[in-house]
């Protein structure tokens, strides 16, 4: 119906003119079109460009062609503090996959089981994190985890596992891998809610066959729930591994903008804040060219991953 | 009914452009300097904290000069540099701002954003070669009126200290020995922490290193290519550093900067290491206990030191269409009127540098100015020539901190990483 009605527009504007009403659609997209080239595409190739500059202070004018690529990737200093962001990044995406997107699909399975009670209430508490602003939820655990009064050690010496009590912060080898856990806890509504609908979606029919056929809950799961999942499974994985790529600011809230300790939380998006926004404590002056460069870095590893992401989990064609 | 709803919102966003557009240029506001109009400069600031307190100081200033009123406009402090580099490369810089001492500082007067205030009246008068030294060029050139200094030293519990019959220590080894005192007794001795990494470098490493290298004198030795920066001194520096590790809060690594003041205004640890800024934090909390400060003890033999830093001077945007009357500010600032008002308003922990500045009343402050007597001064090692490079002496200094206190390095390995950092770029660092 919208389409007939866009037709009778089309041709009160330019009447009697096929050709020119064939290409109408240009300028229905042309606002959505100018908004996104002026705010997304053109600052990307800018920032692209600048990738090949450098100067000082905020004036970037000196070409210097790949030198800031080959300095992040071979200067021994400067790469093994970019690499090793690089690799943090890796862990703390599969730990959400592993935690955040595992806990969101069982949650979202138990939840659209018809004999759990209250199930409205667990929605609500499994999404409240996610409604928090992260300098919230990270300043609480912070507190939480507190070798001097916070409630975890406490909690742990109460019942008498002091022993398992760690300096969840300050130890290099866990520091991040906490971080990524308090991220996946916020985060975890997310998938639950998606796949919960998903859930939602499967056509009653499939399960009422298949408990006449005797199917067990796993294979019940393993056999209709999961395929038609698939795809939601992997939209799910696209904007862990998108938001991942892009976090910052819980390793900010909780690490601070060094990745402390000892650099073992830094990820991307602290380097880069590091690099090219705040530039070195106490000097402040950010490299923008490098920061740049990093940048490019950032989407270009997006762009592939997503690409690699999307051809892993789509639909077959076949199967249709 | 899909036109109709388009042209509505056509319409509505032409109002509001219309409602924009006139606010947009008439943000520039500009007030004549005709004579009688008043004229209102602004001032650039990292000192978010400090807003009522200068705000004072300017009324004092407007009550004699009526035509000028000034505007103070703090950003907040870690934005500071990148703010106001933004802010004046794009010609919106204000007309007088805070300027960070020596080579941030004087990046931006050799960039061309700061006037060169060597002939402002009263310059000489007001403030030593010495005080003005983080402000001035190489070739002697300076561009900003010293402001303030903050000064650094070790906070003590007075009652704990009482109680429990400590002395406070003379020299590096009887601190040891005492902190070892107060372990023994079931206190925790020092209250500071790793987890925000800069603190252990600025108020303890930069606290104590005077008194391992010899003050400025020392100093001038590794900047005149004289030293070694992995010489017995920085060796020695290093260890004082990791033999403070056993006296540190539990938990240490994952504490932080505030948590170091809330373990200490407990009661929880009888000292910490801290700088004099935060004794302002320690008034308004108004302990429940005596506290005062005492001195970092040298090693034996060695001479004693205070880490007293210039923090802030006051440059002129040379871009300024108010540069007369920002002059009148500035040269007001270091008179003996407005060195008094200044000395009376700034939060305790903060000096003014002006000859003129007359004697603090506040108990704490007069701690902390009492430190000096019969001590060397100098300023934190990094600051006049370590922080241009990469690696700076700064990062290098704190990661060689943090890496012997956990015993991942050495205190020579943490001292030739500082050598080896530094000559990558530093030209004494490199024969």
């Amino acid at each position: 119906m919208a389409q007939k009605k866009l037709s009778v527009i089309t041709s009160q504007i330019m009447p009697g003119n096929s050709k020119r009403q064939e290409l109408i659609w240009v300028l229905y997209l042309l606002p959505g079109l100018i908004v996104y080239a002026l705010f997304m595409a053109y600052p990307l190739f800018n920032s692209m460009r600048l990738s090949f500059f450098t100067g000082t202070g905020y004036t970037l004018n000196n070409f210097i062609g790949f030198d800031n690529y080959k300095e992040l990737f071979f200067n021994k200093r400067i790469s093994s503090q970019f690499l090793g962001a690089f690799k943090n990044t890796w862990i703390f995406f599969f730990v959400h996959m592993l935690v955040q997107n595992t806990l969101g699909l069982l949650f979202a399975n138990l939840l659209i089981s018809k004999s759990l009670k209250g199930r409205n209430v667990y929605r609500t508490i499994i999404f409240i994190p996610a409604t928090l602003a992260i300098v919230v939820t990270g300043f609480l655990w912070k507190l939480l985890l507190n070798p001097q009064w916070g409630a975890l050690t406490t909690f742990l010496k109460f019942i008498g596992l002091s022993s398992i009590s760690r300096v969840w912060l300050g130890d290099p080898q866990i520091a991040l891998i906490v971080i990524a856990l308090v991220s996946s806890w916020q985060w975890v509504g997310l998938p639950t809610m998606m796949f919960l609908a998903a859930l939602q979606n499967i056509p009653e029919e499939l399960f009422e066959s298949a408990e006449i056929a005797g199917a067990t809950n796993w294979q019940t799961f393993r056999h209709i729930k999961l395929p038609l999942l698939r795809p939601i499974i992997g939209v799910v994985s696209i904007l862990t591994f998108t938001g991942n790529f892009n976090a910052f600011d819980v390793v900010f809230a909780m690490a601070g903008p060094n990745g402390s300790p000892n650099f073992s939380t830094d990820i991307l998006g602290t380097y880069f804040y590091r690099i090219g926004i705040a530039g070195k404590h106490p000097v402040g002056i950010p490299n923008m060219g490098m920061g740049a460069a990093v940048a490019t870095v950032i989407f270009l590893v997006l762009f592939i991953g997503v690409g690699i992401l999307r051809v892993l989990t789509q639909e077959k064609k076949g199967l249709k | 009914m899909e036109r109709k709803f388009l042209k509505r919102a056509t319409a509505i966003l032409m109002l509001l452009i219309i409602i924009a557009v006139p606010s947009i240029f008439a943000g520039g506001n500009k007030e004549n300097s005709k004579s009688g109009e008043v004229v209102t400069i602004t001032m650039g600031s990292w000192r978010t904290d400090d807003v009522t307190q200068m705000n004072a100081v300017f009324d004092a200033f407007s009550e004699k000069y009526p035509n000028i009123k000034v505007k103070f406009d703090p950003t907040n402090p870690p934005d500071y540099n990148a703010t106001l580099r933004l802010q004046l490369e794009g010609g919106i810089g204000p007309d007088v701002m805070y300027a960070r001492s020596y080579a941030t500082g004087v990046q931006l007067f050799k960039d061309g954003y700061f006037a060169d205030l060597s002939e402002l009246p009263g310059i000489n008068e007001n403030y030593t070669t010495g005080a003005k030294a983080p402000w001035t060029t190489d070739d002697g050139k300076t561009f900003a009126i010293p402001f303030v200094a903050v000064s650094h030293g070790i906070y003590y519990n007075i009652d704990m200290f009482k109680k429990n019959g400590w002395e406070i220590p003379e020299t590096w080894e009887d601190f040891l020995a005492l902190c070892e005192t107060i372990k023994t007794a079931g206190i925790t001795p020092l209250a500071n922490s790793l987890g925000d990494e800069w603190d252990i470098n600025e108020v303890v490493f930069m606290n104590i290193a005077p008194n391992f290298i010899g003050g400025s004198k020392g100093r001038l030795e590794y900047s005149s290519g004289k030293r070694k920066f992995n010489d017995e001194h920085v060796v020695a520096l290093f260890q004082a550093m990791a033999d403070l590790e056993p006296y540190l809060p539990e938990g240490y690594a994952a504490l932080t900067y505030n948590d170091n003041q809330a373990i200490f205004s407990m009661g929880k640890a009888a000292m910490s290491f801290d700088g004099s800024w935060t004794a302002a934090a320690y008034e308004k909390d108004d302990l429940p206990f005596e506290w005062s400060v005492f001195a970092v003890p040298a090693p034996k033999g060695n001479d004693s030191y205070v880490t007293f830093h210039p923090d802030a001077g006051i440059a002129i945007n040379a871009a300024s269409e108010h540069r007369a009357e920002a002059e009148i500010l500035l040269e007001w600032l270091g008179s003996s009127e407005g060195a008094s008002v200044l000395a009376n308003s700034l939060p305790t922990g903060f000096f003014p540098m002006s000859n003129n500045a007359l004697t603090i009343e506040n108990k704490h402050a007069n701690a902390f100015i009492k430190l000096n007597e019969g001590r060397g001064l100098d300023v934190r090692w990094p600051w006049p020539n370590l922080l241009g490079g990469d690696p700076s002496g700064y990062e290098l200094m704190q990661n060689g901190s943090i890496a012997v206190i956990k015993g991942t390095m050495t205190a020579q390995e943490a001292a030739d990483a500082l050598q080896d950092g530094l000559a990558e770029w530093y030209p004494p660092a490199q024969n």
